[in-house]
């Protein structure tokens, strides 16, 4: 029998192929990968918009939102804010106590045994850092009109405010080396959150040109207050300022472990610039609540659909999107996944100038009343959050305590409903020119005004489009060349100085030319005020003499939306800027 | 020629200035850098903006604070002026460091797509040229066409739907339904009989065998687990390797050069032998490693073709180097397959191996392999959106060149000299074809680095594009300045090695002083 030449070689192919598939090479990769090791808490992914750029969100370069919830992840501190916006004490890592009510005099202590991840304790020395930077007590700087520093320095870069901590003189530091003392020269309202732990002050001193952190504490203490007046050079504090202000900015791991030492219950263990972060435990950590998963894996995702689509593929877990109409939806239509939304603590508002048109009351008034607030809800924010309603006060918001009973005493209850009869009997046959200024450039605005506008014209008004670019709106307020603007305010939800700030006739944000004595009384009153009861007191009354000079409206807060897979749990919606995060310790992956 | 260059170079530096110029000032006026500061209702809502304004010196008008900026821009172009100085961001963070990570960034998103759009752009013009008004020239057409005016972000969302969250699905449990084995067998059916063309028997012969080729092979699949645990092994790798020789040999020099095809066949054994005994070796692989024996398969096949010589050396070697080096591929795709699962396992990739997000998953230590991997699941998805977007170009260029081409005198007294087709196609028409797309790769490589704005959005990566908008959303001028900078450097200088390449591949262009 004769084999063709093809047949042969079929054959010997097959017999090579059966002689060869019995011995594919040993690859010695069958063992699954085990990246995790022996964690047993698991890992949690959460998604954020901005990427990290400083281990030091204190100064005003590196305060963004994201360094700010790194830095609660890898901090302790004497308190934090829950979701109820309410002060929570965190009594492991240290304790302050009013001593004396007048003056004001707290003391702070940080407990034994607290210490940062190199073994270094946490004591007088960072809580006297903390102080210096926070009560700008060195500071000599003297402006000019624009703003530039004609003479003198601006030590620490500080993003805070430092009216508060200003009012302390240098704090004495405890027997122990572990507490320190501060003395307010009067009452301060925001005491309880104006002060708390930032960067080690040891690292702080060395890097910054000092032996060591005593050395700090020796300059800090020795050091005379600053005086614009007379503009002192101070060399070495410059240099550990300048080291604070810049010496924690950095996009990437840095090489230096000292530069991001953790004091709480995470410690940074990769950075990839742009791109992600992860944080493990710090093993040493147990001054606080404990977290029950090992690792948190931060994952930067600037678009909401890719962030929907990220959490739907299960590459992460946990995501805050920027909230809209179709966000909510897509997210709804998920499988495995749970949302939650709720307000932000912002509020677009409108705005009335005391001068002008509206210099009359009853102009206000008539205004006002035509201005459909529910319809304006309707529109920009139910089908976000079908549950809301309007802002009824033009202090408080609907997450804190204080609201509901703000509502009922302020007024607010008179301008529920558009009464345009009522408007047009006011202006009594007027029909006054009103400009309102807005940002044409965000559609929510461009809304409001629309149906404020139209509402407005019913009852006689002549409403002139004031609505001007993204990039001139802002520097617009306050120039009086409106009668009307519409745009937001960012609330903290705690502490009570951000209102003078826009009602009290000095005020930074009164861009109105409001003044109203009682209200400056009332403002001055309420700084000055430490008891929480008493401060919200203070606040209705001022909430209603603003409704009764008919100073404007508020008109909605902005919806937030955060959602995560079933394969976690623990996570609770927060409205301020610390998000999801507020709680990180009690997140736990489920299985 | 001298001449020629310098005149360009010095326009382009004129070009440069004015155009940076008005960048600047444009993004200065873009947006109010303070706006999220007004919002604030904190009493140091002034001394916030005053450190702004310091720190982005607002108070000096944006002409003016452009020759700041370029008293310190030049310094990186022009050497030995001192250091290079792009000033900062927003953030602190030095450009020139921003500008090299986003560069690296765009440069491993955009160079697979780009090459891959190139190498199927090309096929793709050259084909149906050959082939012109036929289905598959219509197919094409319609496909690339289709493709091109999708908007990219739009091609993502679906991509991301269905090739990485639907196939996570799909490899979670692996098991794919009679219908869909069906579908796909028809698909493949109507493909193979456009492929085929001619008679209508022909095509549905060919259709007829599309149809059982892809759904035995699904089918065998499935069964055997494969997407659980694929792998080539040894028997695939011979059967592709053959394949693959006599693929090259057909087009570098035809079958009919039987020392080129038995070079190229020589290389199947020599690949299965390397298979198992550098199997080791690839254990610990690097990419270095991985490199140098990517040079040492095409200089065995060098080799071997030199020895096996015959009348033409030069083709042997070719066939000998190419085959080799795609044999050498096939084992590394074997290597890639095997570590699959394990990468699949890991617990960071969570049994989703296909990414819609970001460039690699975060806490994956990993071997080469496993690293690998992940890189390619990372890329996989955007590599395709911007290869398909931009497939269009390439495929109508090449088209339209070839068929100018094809229809020159020449070719037909190549074809009267009794040359075959093959030689007439690929070593008279296809080389022809090319010189006028050399204009349009260079500049496409120029574009390269420019990134991709949206698909980098729309993917999470951080490149040049992602650097760009983020700038300018934060009306940031400095990074937005480097960014300008090096795409604008790249574009001019790309333009001019452009033209210049045109006139040294095509004789009757010649660059005139």
């Amino acid at each position: 029998m004769r084999f063709g030449r093809t047949s042969k070689a079929v054959g010997v192919a097959a017999v090579a192929a059966l002689a060869l598939s019995a011995c594919a090479a040993n690859t010695g990769t069958e063992d699954g990968g085990n990246g995790g090791g022996e964690e047993s808490g698991g890992e949690v992914r959460v998604v954020e918009v901005n990427a990290f750029s400083s281990f030091n969100p204190d100064t005003a370069k590196g305060n963004v939102d994201i360094n700010s919830k790194i830095e609660y992840a890898t901090h302790s501190d004497f308190n934090y804010i829950n979701n109820d916006l309410e002060i929570v004490k965190n009594e492991k890592f240290g304790s302050y106590e009013v001593v004396s009510e007048d003056p004001l005099t707290v003391k702070y202590t940080v407990n034994e045994g607290v210490k940062w991840s190199d073994g270094e304790p946490i004591d007088a020395g960072d809580l006297m850092l903390s102080w210096a930077v926070m009560s700008g007590h060195f500071n000599d700087a003297k402006t000019d009109k624009e703003g530039e520093v004609v003479s003198g320095h601006n030590y620490f870069d500080y993003a805070g405010d430092t009216s508060g901590l200003g009012l302390t003189d240098v704090p004495e530091i405890g027997e122990d080396g572990r507490s320190i003392t501060l003395v307010y020269e009067k009452p301060f309202a925001d005491w309880e959150i104006s002060f708390g732990v930032g960067v080690p002050a040891h690292v702080v001193a060395t890097q910054g040109g000092l032996a060591d952190e005593d050395a700090l504490i020796e300059l800090l203490q020795s050091a005379p207050e600053g005086d614009p007046a007379k503009p002192q050079e101070r060399p070495e504090l410059k240099k550990v300022a300048d080291f604070w202000n810049t010496g924690f900015d950095t996009k990437s791991l840095p090489s230096d472990a000292s530069l991001y030492l953790s004091s709480g219950p995470f410690i940074v263990k990769d950075i990839v610039p742009e791109q992600s972060m992860t944080m493990v435990r710090n093993e040493d950590y147990n001054w606080g609540p404990m977290p029950k998963i090992d690792e948190i894996t931060v994952k930067y995702i600037g678009e909401a659909p890719a962030q929907i689509q990220a959490l739907d593929n299960g590459e992460v877990d946990i995501i805050a999107p920027q909230a809209s109409a179709d966000t909510i939806e897509q997210l709804e239509a998920l499988d495995g996944v749970t949302v939650e939304r709720g307000n932000q603590l912002s509020y677009d508002h409108l705005d009335l100038n005391f001068t002008g048109p509206f210099a009359d009351k009853d102009v206000r008034e008539a205004f006002m009343l035509t201005v459909p607030r529910d319809a304006i809800y309707d529109a920009i924010m139910k089908p976000l959050n079908p549950e809301g309603s309007p802002l009824d006060s033009q202090i408080f918001l609907p997450e804190q305590a204080a609201y509901a009973e703000a509502v009922k005493a302020n007024g607010s209850e008179n301008f529920q409903e558009v009464d345009i009869e009522k408007a047009k009997e006011l202006l009594n046959g007027k029909t006054p020119e009103v400009k309102i200024m807005y940002n044409n450039a965000n559609p929510n605005r461009v809304d409001a005004y629309t149906l404020i506008a139209a509402s407005a014209e019913k009852a006689g008004f002549k409403v002139v489009d004031g609505g001007l670019g993204a990039s001139d709106w802002g520097s617009a307020l306050g120039t009086g060349t409106y009668d009307a603007s519409i745009f937001g305010w960012v609330n903290s939800g705690v502490g009570v100085t951000g209102v003078p700030q826009l009602f009290s006739t000095d005020g930074g944000g009164n861009y109105s030319g409001y003044s109203n004595e009682t209200v400056d009384e009332l403002s001055n009153q309420l700084i000055l005020e430490t008891d929480p009861k008493k401060q919200e007191e203070i606040q209705i009354k001022i909430d209603t003499e603003l409704w009764g000079d008919r100073f404007g409206l508020p008109l909605f807060q902005p919806v937030g939306v955060d959602a995560y897979s079933d394969r976690i749990e623990g996570v609770k919606y927060m409205p301020n800027q610390t998000g999801v995060w507020w709680n990180f310790w009690e997140w736990s992956v489920k299985e | 020629m001298v001449t020629y260059i310098v005149r360009r170079l010095i326009t382009a530096v004129l070009i440069l200035f004015g155009a940076s110029f008005i960048v600047y000032v444009l993004t200065a006026l873009s947006g109010d850098p303070l706006a999220d500061l007004r919002q604030l209702r904190t009493p140091n809502k002034d001394a916030l903006i005053q450190a702004r304004t310091e720190l982005l010196d607002l108070n000096t008008p944006p002409p003016i604070r452009y020759f700041i900026w370029l008293s310190g821009a030049v310094k990186c172009v022009v050497p030995f002026l001192g250091t290079c100085d792009l000033g900062q961001s927003i953030q602190g963070e030095p450009v020139t460091e921003a500008l090299a990570r986003a560069m690296g960034q765009t440069i491993s998103l955009v160079t697979a797509a780009t090459v891959l759009a190139i190498i199927v752009g090309i096929s793709l013009g050259i084909i149906t040229a050959l082939r012109q008004y036929s289905g598959l020239d219509y197919g094409v057409t319609f496909m690339a066409f289709l493709f091109f005016s999708l908007p990219i972000f739009w091609l993502a969302v679906l991509l991301k739907e269905y090739a990485a969250i639907g196939f996570n699905d799909f490899l979670a449990e692996p098991k794919i339904p009679l219908s869909a084995l069906l579908i796909i067998g028809l698909v493949s059916a109507v493909i193979w009989g456009i492929l085929a063309g001619g008679s209508w028997k022909r095509k549905g012969l060919a259709a007829l065998i599309g149809f059982v080729v892809a759904f035995a092979i699904l089918f065998v699949m499935d069964k055997t687990g494969w997407f659980v645990n694929p792998g080539l092994g040894p028997v695939l790798i011979a059967i592709f390797g053959v394949g693959v020789a006599y693929a090259v040999t057909g087009l570098t020099s035809g079958l009919k050069n039987r020392r080129a095809l038995y070079t190229a066949l020589l290389m199947v054994p020599i690949g299965l032998i390397s298979y198992y005994a550098i199997n080791p070796l690839l254990s610990m692989a690097t990419p270095l490693m991985i490199v140098l024996l990517a040079v040492a398969t095409i200089l065995v096949g060098c080799i071997v073709g030199y020895f096996m010589g015959g009348y033409d050396r030069g083709q042997s070697m070719r066939a000998g180097a190419i085959s080799a080096f795609l044999i050498g591929g096939l084992i590394v795709l074997d290597r890639f397959l095997v570590t699959w699962s394990a990468y699949s396992s890991h617990s960071r990739v969570r049994g989703r191996p296909i990414a819609t997000t970001g460039a690699s998953t975060p806490g994956l230590d990993g071997d080469f392999w496993i690293s690998g991997l992940d890189n390619f699941t990372h890329l996989l998805l955007p590599t395709i959106a911007l290869m398909l977007a931009s497939l269009a170009g390439y495929s109508r260029y090449s088209r339209s060149s070839m068929l100018e081409i094809m229809s020159m005198d020449y070719i037909r007294t190549a074809r009267a000299k009794g040359l075959s087709e093959r030689t007439v196609v690929m070593r008279h028409a296809f080389r022809n074809a090319l010189i006028p797309l050399a204009t349009l790769v260079a500049f496409d490589i120029g574009a390269l680095i420019g990134g991709a704005v949206i698909t980098e959005s729309v993917f999470a990566f951080s490149g040049m594009g992602a650097l760009f908008i983020n700038a300018l959303n934060r009306v940031d001028p400095n990074p937005i300045m480097g960014f300008f900078l090096i795409t604008g450097i790249l574009a001019l200088v790309f333009n001019l090695i452009a033209d210049l390449a045109y006139s040294v591949l095509d004789p009757r262009v010649r660059v005139k002083a």
